[in-house]
């Protein structure tokens, strides 16, 4: 059976770290210098292309509620590394570590998403730049 | 007819497990397999009826695939060398961090870029032609193998170009011109093109689960003299198929600054 992706996905995770770069430039867009953690209460996980994204609300010191949205890869991307479009519900608490994005927005990049008891940990399939074989690096 | 009880629970718990992962995850037929049931990505390269390698199947870039761990091999390939308004737009862009590029407004890639992305592409064969679809932007190229050639002229230019393919040896040699001027870039680095760009895609399938394609850049309004690229790898993909991509949403042009900020 090939159920058990919640089991396996977390250590597969670990193992393969795709840097996809997929669909536009990571540095046109984020600052791999202004690394973000964001702790709070997800609104929605929007499973559109080309990136998917979270929709989260995040509480700071103040009480104050800030919305911000994260960019992931694309759903067929996530699927392939054991994502579901119901992997997240509204009302989870994540934590979503990425990049900010460069424009000043409340905008990030996400690297990993994990649920705030550390049960389960996403890799994002969105983050960081490439080389390619067909891109030589100049 | 009485059921097995333990059997039927066994063929229920199988076909929900892959009804509820679609085709993402649905056994290919007829491959050859290892004694752990998977594929045997070793195996020898299958063969078409008249003898030639079979290239087709689903296929995913090495830099991007948990199977593939062959090393990115140069050892054919040449430096480009661009003419000065070549290496000019080069610079920009590196400078902006390729922040136009029509791939991220959802544009085609264009060849060979396309081939070079974290999505898969499969290869079919047809009468007269091989298929190439790519799961990204949900794209296809028909290379024709009917012994035609390419035209002189190309009254349309094309985001994908207009391939021609024919064997030599165990190689299949894919011609590929006619891509138009919207096409920014010939791979991720942002390297330009003009209107005379040539594309040379050399396909070996080295054996069963393992594929080369080696590229050649030729292009004399943009480059000092043809230019070959480091050979792309790629891994097969088994027991999965191509899965829609449709670029419904898209907005991140709004937050792409390049490097102002």
């Amino acid at each position: 059976m090939k159920l058990s992706w919640f089991s396996t996905g977390a250590a597969a995770l670990l193992l393969f770290s795709m840097r996809a770069f997929a669909h536009h430039s990571f540095a046109a867009e984020f600052d791999a210098r202004k690394p973000v953690e964001l702790k709070g209460t997800l609104i929605e996980l929007e499973w559109v292309n080309p990136h998917a994204w979270i929709h989260m609300e995040v509480k700071d010191e103040s009480g104050k509620v800030t919305k911000w949205d994260c960019e992931l890869g694309s759903p067929n991307l996530l699927m392939r590394q054991g994502w579901r479009r119901d992997s997240l519900k509204k009302g989870d608490v994540i934590v979503v570590d990425g990049s900010a994005a460069k424009d000043g927005s409340n905008l990030a990049n996400a690297k990993t998403v994990k649920l705030a008891d550390g049960a389960r940990v996403f890799n994002a399939g969105s983050s960081g730049e490439t080389g390619t074989p067909g891109a030589p690096v100049q | 007819m009485r059921l097995n009880p333990t059997l039927s629970l066994a063929v229920f718990c199988f076909a929900a497990a892959h009804l509820s992962a679609q085709w993402l995850d649905y056994p290919t037929k007829g491959i050859p397999r290892n004694p752990d049931g998977k594929a045997n990505l070793t195996a020898p390269a299958p063969k078409l009826p008249d003898g030639k390698p079979d290239l087709s199947g689903l296929w995913l870039g090495d830099q991007w695939s948990p199977a593939g761990h062959r090393p990115v091999s140069r050892a054919r390939s040449t430096p480009p060398e661009m003419l000065p308004w070549a290496q000019k737009v080069f610079d920009e862009r590196r400078a902006n961090s390729i922040k136009d590029d029509p791939e991220a407004r959802c544009m085609p890639q264009g060849v060979p870029k396309a081939s070079t992305l974290p999505y898969p592409f499969e290869l079919i064969n047809a009468p007269g032609k091989l298929v190439m679809l790519y799961e990204m932007y949900s794209l296809r190229r028909e290379i024709f193998t009917d012994g035609r050639e390419l035209p002189k002229e190309f009254i349309s230019p094309s985001w994908m170009g207009y391939s021609v393919g024919k064997w030599d040896g165990d190689e299949f040699v894919v011609t590929t011109a006619g891509i138009n001027d919207q096409v920014w870039n010939v791979d991720l680095a942002g390297h330009p093109h003009s209107d005379v760009l040539r594309v040379t895609e050399r396909f070996h399938r080295v054996d069963f689960g393992h594929m080369d394609i080696q590229v050649t850049i030729d292009d004399a309004k943009t480059y000092v003299k043809p230019w070959i690229m480091p050979v792309m790898r790629y891994t097969l993909l088994p027991d999965t198929d191509l899965l829609e991509f449709v670029c419904e949403k898209n907005v991140d042009p709004q937050h792409m600054v390049g490097n102002s900020k």
